[in-house]
């Protein structure tokens, strides 16, 4: 015979969490907001979706390359990825230490840490173009400006990415070389930097691939590369060239995807 | 120390070697020192830089012309104002393609055009995006920024959806299947529950890079303070433009703590998956598991 | 001689991982340390080379105190002394041999360590320690690829490495099977007679501190409540240091109940 079983009592339903329908209504609020004539910039839909067809206009234009436009890109074209890669070398080098300074598992100390990472905050806080108009306000226009410019911003996205990656790192290897007596140096070279190594040769070159990206609006302010024959082209509203220099970034993006991908295989 | 036997130096394995490796490097240095040997840029102007700089810095920052910040305050929320509307815009219509490009949801050729059309967007600057197509439409301005922003970032938050749905267990997946529920039911309660926080949370860290994205494409004509840079430096009002630029890093700093702690609340480490996402083009280590 | 007086570790949380230990280790010992998880095992070692600091007494190795170590002085205290953990503590993505050459880093200059270059003598010192553990076939082999068995074997290279007065093993054993933690025990225990290496072992598990320990402590609760030799140490006086019966967890290989 079974026993009764005794009557479990239902546990009472949980509260239901504010924080999603919270965030929800905050985040229509600020749209709202945002999109307001008055407060905002004054977004209108409908209005847009009425001149819609203007837009294709000078787009219809753009998907028309212009492949006789072709040779007089060739040049500045080399001269963004040469920029590219010199403020990558030198601006992957920087980030190097600074990561490792960023990261609350190698900074040697706190206020070093709180320090870094304040002055990397501001570094990151300023988006590239803003860095180019400066330097070549100082310097006047040309690929040095946009080579600094880069270097600054390299520097900020390198940094914390390598932070992130060294904050997540496995301690165990770091245990063991502070038992063995090392020195805060080799502990950072031989217990943190082999296990992100790999990362930062992807991070390396994922910021080598920002950079040819970049170069195209730091070219707006004059610092140099195939940014300043764009912005001269949609001066001149020749946007089938325009199509043709997208149509060439496309391409060179991708080829070095392809080529990261191999490099990133066979360097680690 | 004891001394060692030739035979058990004999018995020792010799090092490996690493040719690929090697070439990669060497290939890697060649192509940087080719960059840096051929480039067409005068060194001596290199020397009066730390001078000119710090010129120009004094005349930025000491002192800054605190009164702009009447001009200068309106003009950055104008711009995080654009850069929020252009994520939305950008993340609405990021979702359904994200679903589109899955190879795990839409079908093989499907999922593979749309990848490719994502890939096409992605490659079109904002800047470009906006003077070509954007401002025709709305005219100068913070709308056609907006517009410009949300077009450019379906690209990258589409790349990330599709690949944080391929990434889920389809466990729950083909749980609800098996229920008989309607394909977009399955969607809504099958997969959106598990990727959710992720995507979300590339929202936000495309919001942080979307912020500097608005204040550049005031420079080429959609206001907010992207403008007040622009033309607080040509017309040389150096101390206006170093106001314009204390704005910008706090405004700026500020976002990216809230939203850096909003994502953080939403998915643990979600900064680092992001980021990972971002770089690798997959979501982080920890979704594979490995 | 490692000298333990009236040594306390207190945790910010209020925790007392370690009560009043006073301890004398002699040089050459191989002593086994039991107890139930948190009973202080791992903290007692650990304030042995100074990754736990006591928070009052001291601990002194031939006179002098760990407590008041710092910097230069510290790194010299443990770069002759070994240890070896439970989890390996490998770096697992390089070769065997940079593992073990970890264990030169004492001595190494930091120019040196960064760029990656050891001395000769340090790498000749590294591959006889790979020998002594019989694993010198495997030197340039990624350590992610080794078992666990082997990454220990190249754990305890890396602390021979430091030719080391002390060594000092942290359930060296418990992530690995019965045969594989036998054999690595009978490697400690050689290297402790073969080379006379002051050892202190960690064990969770009763019949292998019986068989390979010279002289067991057992902690309760932080405290010492067992100080004898293997043979004294029946079931009796582990129900004692553990406070409860005996379990099958509790040792290697469980006798089938007739």
């Amino acid at each position: 015979m079974t026993a009764a079983t005794p009557a479990v009592q239902r546990p009472p339903r949980p509260k239901r969490s504010l924080a999603v329908p919270a965030g929800l209504l905050g985040a229509i609020l600020i749209t709202l907001w945002a999109a307001s004539e008055q407060f905002g910039i004054g977004f209108d839909i409908a209005a847009i979706l009425e001149d819609l067809s203007k837009g294709s206009l000078i787009l219809t234009e753009v998907l028309q390359p212009n492949f006789a436009f072709f040779p007089r890109t060739i040049e500045p074209m080399i001269e963004t990825i040469q920029m590219a890669i010199i403020a990558a070398t030198i601006g992957c080098a920087i980030a190097l230490p600074a990561g490792f300074l960023a990261s609350r598992v190698t900074a040697p100390g706190r206020i070093s840490l709180a320090v870094t990472r304040s002055i990397l905050n501001v570094i990151r806080a300023l988006p590239d173009l803003l860095y180019a108009m400066v330097f070549v306000t100082a310097l006047s226009i040309g690929p040095l400006a946009g080579i600094l410019a880069l270097i600054f911003f390299n520097i900020g996205v390198g940094a914390k990415l390598l932070s992130e990656t060294v904050d997540a790192v496995d301690r165990g290897p770091i245990e063991a070389a502070d038992a063995a007596g090392s020195t805060h140096v080799q502990m950072v070279r031989t217990g943190v930097f082999p296990q992100v190594l790999p990362n930062y040769v992807a991070f390396s070159l994922y910021v080598f691939e920002l950079n040819i990206r970049a170069s195209t609006v730091i070219g707006i302010v004059g610092a140099g590369g195939i940014g300043n024959t764009l912005n001269a082209q949609m001066g001149f509203f020749n946007f089938n060239n325009v199509g043709l220099i997208i149509l060439e970034l496309f391409i060179l993006v991708f080829v070095i995807e392809l080529i990261s991908i191999q490099l990133r295989r066979r360097l680690t | 120390m004891t001394a060692t036997t030739a035979a058990q130096v004999a018995a020792r394995p010799t090092p490996p070697s690493h040719v690929k490796r090697d070439i990669a490097i060497l290939a890697t240095l060649a192509i940087i020192a080719w960059a840096f040997l051929t480039i067409d840029v005068r060194l001596d102007r290199l020397i009066d830089l730390p001078e000119r700089l710090w010129s120009l810095f004094q005349r930025m920052f000491l002192p800054p012309d605190w009164s702009y910040i009447e001009v200068a305050l309106p003009a950055m929320v104008a711009s995080i104002q654009m850069a929020w509307i252009g994520t939305l815009i950008g993340a609405v219509l990021s979702l359904p393609l994200g679903f589109f490009g899955a190879k795990n949801i839409s079908s093989g050729p499907v999922s593979n055009a749309v990848r490719v059309f994502l890939n096409a967007i992605r490659a079109f600057p904002e800047v470009v995006l906006a003077v070509v197509v954007f401002v025709p439409i709305a005219g100068l301005g913070p709308v056609a920024g907006a517009l410009a922003i949300g077009i450019h970032s379906i690209g990258t938050l589409g790349k990330l959806t599709a690949e944080a749905i391929e990434s889920i267990d389809s466990g729950p997946v083909e749980a609800a299947r098996a229920t008989g529920a309607p394909t977009l039911a399955v969607q809504r309660w099958g997969v959106l529950p598990q990727v959710l926080p992720e995507i979300v949370a590339f929202w936000l860290y495309r919001f942080e890079i979307n912020l500097r994205a608005a204040a550049v494409l005031g420079i080429v004509g959609a206001g907010g303070i992207g403008a007040v840079l622009s033309n607080t430096l040509s017309y040389r009002r150096f101390d206006k433009a170093g106001l314009a630029i204390i704005v910008v890093v706090i405004a700026t700093i500020l976002i990216d703590q809230i939203s850096g702690y909003v994502r953080r609340r939403i998915i643990e480490g979600s900064d680092r998956k992001a980021i990972q996402a971002e770089v690798f083009g997959e979501p982080g280590p920890d979704r594979a598991g490995r | 001689m490692i000298r333990f007086e009236k040594a306390s570790v207190t945790y910010p949380g209020g925790v007392h991982a370690l009560r009043d230990i006073t301890l004398q280790i002699p040089d050459g010992q191989m002593m086994v340390i039991v107890g139930l998880s948190g009973a202080g095992k791992s903290t007692l070692i650990r304030t042995i080379n100074g990754l736990v600091q006591p928070t009052s007494g001291d601990v002194t190795i031939d006179g002098r105190s760990i407590r008041h170590a710092r910097g230069r002085e510290l790194r010299e205290i443990r770069g002759r002394i070994g240890m070896i953990f439970q989890t390996f503590n490998l770096v697992k993505r390089t070769t065997v041999l940079n593992n073990v050459l970890m264990g030169r880093l004492h001595a190494t200059p930091s120019w040196r360590s960064v760029i990656g270059r050891y001395r000769a003598d340090d790498v000749e010192i590294a591959m006889q320690a790979l020998e002594r553990v019989g694993i010198v076939d495997k030197a340039y082999v990624r350590a992610s690829n080794l078992s666990g068995g082997q990454q220990q074997r190249v754990g305890i290279a890396r602390a021979l490495a430091q030719q080391p007065k002390i060594l000092l093993a942290d359930e060296p054993v418990a992530s690995l099977d019965p045969p594989t933690s036998h054999v690595v025990m009978r490697d400690l225990q050689r290297i402790n007679r073969e080379l006379g290496i002051t050892t202190i072992v960690n064990l969770h598990f009763l019949d292998l501190a019986k068989v390979y320990g010279e002289r067991i402590i057992g902690l309760r609760g932080g405290e010492l409540v067992y100080d004898g030799t293997a043979a004294h140490a029946d079931e009796n006086v582990f129900r004692d240091i553990y406070g409860r019966s005996l379990t099958a967890d509790d040792v290697l290989e469980p006798v089938p109940a007739v």
